[in-house]
């Protein structure tokens, strides 16, 4: 504790009041986790049954409230500092890059784990119920529990300490810790039918990156997806908690390598235009970027048929301008086309419903990484930049000011779903049948799409700091889609058929997947529930989104 | 008959629960005028310019601009208007020519006119060059310069400048002058609140003066020395070091204890303060002549509007101890 970041950072966040909210919320949360699986019959079954039941929902609990907390403050921390200069004046003082990434990092690691310490009380309740075992189960489950704040802290220091605003850092931190929890699980999927030992390893390892595969062992189930394992006995524990130390490490030496007096020495973008340039280099980066997408060709004025609004939001995010857009286009098109190859040669044997399972996997996924963050920053970021006022001074009427924004984010979904599209080919070629099907699926995927956008949206228009907004927006929709098929992972073992049917009709994922009829899913047929549940959030979010921005632009 | 007023309030009162930003402020501005507002922090400057651009509702009294209502019709306000708030508002990603594009589509300024406006704008305000940087890059007087550029965009009778010279350097001050002065010259009505009083004092020709919310002085800027000139402050210049202390007991009979006459035999000089007029002042030279001692200059000190503006805000406090005192 002689760091004084330490001390700074841990008082800084147990200040806060919304801190002493998510504290109480989460000992909310975990009372009723308990109270609603533990036993009501005043008995108690001698084989543990029930002890493990509300041992794994607990556990569970404990596991997504870390992934959701444990990066926010960190992926925050030193971007925010940069922005208000402070960071300039730790890195002027003698403390060095290492002790400044150490309390920073031991500070990002305070809340975590004072709220791993408000769940030992329901974790001793069902020690005392008898059936679970403290070497073998609890224990094990809090090292996981920790090895996931450290990983997330390391990563949302290293994002933060790379970005240079505080939206961007926690964006990216999210999204990066999605692709380790949950994407890097997909490869082993792929290989886990090949018996390829050297394609099983690699899946092995990278699934180890995901707590996961950790979690389903250390509370009994075998999988991540029914009948393919990825354990190895507690040796998946072992992997696992290399994985997250050697991540935590690299990332950890990569930011003190960076926290240097240089971060800062950059100089201010010159502003070259191409077409002040030489005549060789006008006409090479013309060829190299297709004319239109060039980011230093001058851009026209704005035309009489477009909404200002939503030419700004291009121009003004980072990814909406035509060169980023076109260059993840074409990463979508290549994956797809890749998928495409793949089937078309029998390299790897896909039946249709498997190319379909990842097609859907792969579009949900881009979707919800990218929506929040193009979305939750919509409203939020011109009160947070102050140039809301500016334009709220213009004649432009709150309904022009959503549209033009919710219509900038449309298009780029658009872009993204189209080039995603031609895997769905692949699957019409291998059977024709299915063509009622992937329409059903196209719906649904466009249905994500808007549901996402608006809920985004609709946060967006409730927060001052596109941080917040942002953060909540990847809370809500990963809860929503990667939260609840923790009960499908568990389904049969740790919960009830029932219990996961009722709760996957409110996974849009999970619809679509059961459209498709992926594997795992085929027993599943609530789409058209699925369909009316994000009808009806979308206009509850259409109406609080034009309710605020109605409000927000109305004298005070 | 003086002219139709450009800008108007009429006992413009904003109360936020118990707290009075802004108490009964009168005021009237006609076109081509350069009314300085200035007052301390927290004197109800921004907000006066909040409830003029139709950004906050007033309590009570009334608000115009070209003789439309500020609150009841917000949006044709928005045409008359153009805003510079204190802070910058940008746009990261954007360059300069493509935030002005916007502002200029947002309100409406037909294609084939906006490159126009907007060279004119970057022109007026010389910032023609920086038309391609990105605007987060540019440095806080270029973004200035962006931003009054952006206010002139749909080309607005009216300009209200928060803070305009606020950090700007020595030299971006004076170009920031130049610009006020070019843009009253075009016939613009300009409302600027800055601290720099001396800068204000070379370019106003309508002084407010605000203190807790009430308008303490209003009027020309010889108007507003002559309501806080109490007392004229005049200083003797004398041939020798010897005749100092001569010279302050002359005056001090003959003025008295108020005049406050202090010596200063470094520098040969008198000086005091006093009430009198023109004829008073005359004698107590004559005294001094007659007395044999050699007054080289006999000078009245020349007061600023920073003087007037700590006249007002001293009397403001004392009325408050005043206040205080007798509760």
């Amino acid at each position: 504790m002689n760091n004084p970041i330490v001390r700074r950072e841990l008082i800084g966040a147990l200040r806060k009041p919304n801190v002493a909210a998510l504290e109480v919320a989460w000992l909310a949360v975990l009372a009723a986790v308990i109270v609603l699986r533990w036993p009501a019959g005043g008995r108690v079954n001698l084989a543990g049954t029930q002890a493990q039941q509300v041992l794994s929902l607990l556990s569970w609990t404990i596991l997504v409230g870390m992934m959701l907390v444990a990066p926010a403050f960190p992926a925050a921390s030193v971007v925010a500092e940069k922005r208000s200069g402070t960071l300039a004046l730790l890195l002027n003082s003698p403390l060095s890059p290492a002790s400044i990434y150490l309390g920073k990092l031991i500070g990002a690691l305070g809340l975590p784990i004072l709220l791993m310490l408000l769940t030992i009380p329901g974790m001793t309740a069902c020690f005392a119920m008898g059936g679970v075992s403290l070497v073998h189960q609890v224990l094990p489950l809090y090292l996981i529990f920790i090895m996931v704040a450290m990983e997330s802290a390391a990563v949302g220091l290293y994002v933060s300490i790379r970005v240079n605003d505080v939206d961007s850092g926690i964006r990216l931190t999210y999204a990066v810790l999605f692709v380790l929890d949950l994407l890097l699980l997909i490869p082993y999927r792929l290989v886990a039918d090949t018996q390829n030992p050297t394609f099983l390893l690699m899946g092995r390892w990278l699934a180890s990156f995901s707590p996961l595969p950790a979690m389903l062992h250390v509370l009994g189930a075998n999988s991540v997806h029914a009948g393919n394992s990825v354990n190895g006995g507690s040796s998946v524990i072992f992997r696992f908690v290399i994985c997250a130390l050697v991540l935590s490490g690299v990332l950890g030496l990569l930011s003190i390598q960076r926290l240097g007096q240089w971060l800062f020495d950059r100089p201010r973008a010159s502003g070259k235009i191409t077409d002040d340039r030489s005549t060789k280099v006008q006409a090479y980066r013309r060829i190299m970027y297709l004319w239109f997408f060039d980011p230093q060709r001058r851009s026209g004025l704005i035309g009489p048929f477009s909404n200002p609004v939503m030419v700004k939001e291009f121009r003004t995010s980072r990814f909406g301008r035509s060169h980023w857009m076109m260059r993840l286009v074409g990463i979508c098109l290549i994956v797809s086309l890749g998928l495409m190859l793949a089937a078309a040669y029998g390299s790897i044997n896909f039946q249709p419903q498997t190319l379909g399972e990842l097609m859907v996997m792969f579009q949900v996924t881009l979707i919800v990484l990218i929506t929040p963050s193009l979305s939750a920053g919509l409203i939020s970021s011109e009160l947070q930049n102050q140039s809301w006022q500016l334009l709220r001074v213009t004649p432009l009427s709150p309904a022009s000011i959503v549209l033009g924004k919710l219509l900038s984010v449309c298009r780029t979904l658009l872009l993204l779903l189209f080039a995603t599209l031609p895997g769905y080919a692949v699957m019409l070629v291998i059977d024709k049948g299915q063509a009622s099907r992937v329409v059903t699926v196209l719906i649904t995927l466009g249905l994500i799409a808007l549901f996402c956008l608006m809920v985004s949206s609709a946060v967006s228009s409730w927060f001052r700091k596109t941080a917040q907004a942002t953060a909540l927006s990847y809370g809500l929709l990963l809860g929503l889609f990667g939260g609840t098929l923790v009960f499908w992972a568990g389904r049969g073992t740790l919960f009830s058929l029932s219990l996961v049917a009722a709760i996957l009709k409110y996974n849009p994922l999970a619809a679509a997947l059961a459209t498709i009829h992926a594997p795992g899913f085929n027993d599943y047929n609530f789409v058209l529930a699925n369909w009316w549940f994000m009808l009806a959030v979308m206009g509850i979010a259409a109406i609080v989104l034009v309710f605020r921005t109605w409000r927000l632009t109305r004298p005070d | 008959m003086s002219e139709a007023p450009v800008v108007e309030t009429v006992e413009l009162t904003k109360i936020y629960g118990e707290f009075t930003a802004l108490d009964h402020l009168s005021i009237r501005l006609e076109k081509g005028q350069i009314l300085g507002f200035i007052g301390p922090n927290g004197a109800g400057k921004t907000t006066t310019i909040k409830i003029l651009v139709g950004l906050i509702r007033p309590t009570s009294g009334k608000a115009s601009i070209g003789g439309v209502d500020c609150t009841s019709d917000a949006r044709k306000i928005k045409h008359l208007v153009g805003y510079m708030p204190d802070t910058f508002g940008s746009y990261d990603n954007m360059r300069v020519r493509e935030y002005l594009d916007f502002f200029g589509a947002a309100f409406k300024i037909p294609r084939k006119q906006r490159q126009d406006r907007i060279s004119a704008s970057l022109a007026i305000t010389g910032a023609a060059h920086m038309a391609d940087l990105y605007v987060e890059s540019l440095s806080h007087g270029m973004k200035q310069r962006v931003a009054i550029a952006r206010t002139l965009l749909h080309d607005p009778p009216v300009l209200i400048l928060d803070e305009p010279a606020n950090g700007l350097d020595p030299a971006a001050r004076v170009e920031m002058r130049e610009i006020l002065l070019n843009l009253a010259q075009r016939g613009k009505t300009l409302i600027v609140t800055s601290h720099i009083l001396p800068e204000l004092a070379r370019i106003c020709n309508m002084v407010a003066i605000m203190t807790h919310g009430k308008l303490r002085a209003f009027g020309t800027l010889d108007q507003i020395m002559q309501n806080v000139r109490h007392q004229r402050m005049i200083e003797i210049q004398l041939l020798s070091e010897e005749d100092v202390s001569q010279a302050a007991e002359i005056l001090r009979e003959n003025l008295g204890q108020a005049a406050n006459v202090t010596q200063a035999p470094s520098e040969m000089m008198v000086r005091f303060n006093t009430t009198g007029n023109e004829q008073s002042l005359a004698v107590a030279l004559q005294r001094l002549v007659s007395a044999q001692v050699r007054v080289s200059q006999f000078r009245e000190m020349q007061q600023d509007l920073e003087d007037a503006f700590l006249s007002v805000t001293q009397q403001d406090k004392a009325q408050a101890t005043v206040g205080e005192a007798q509760a």
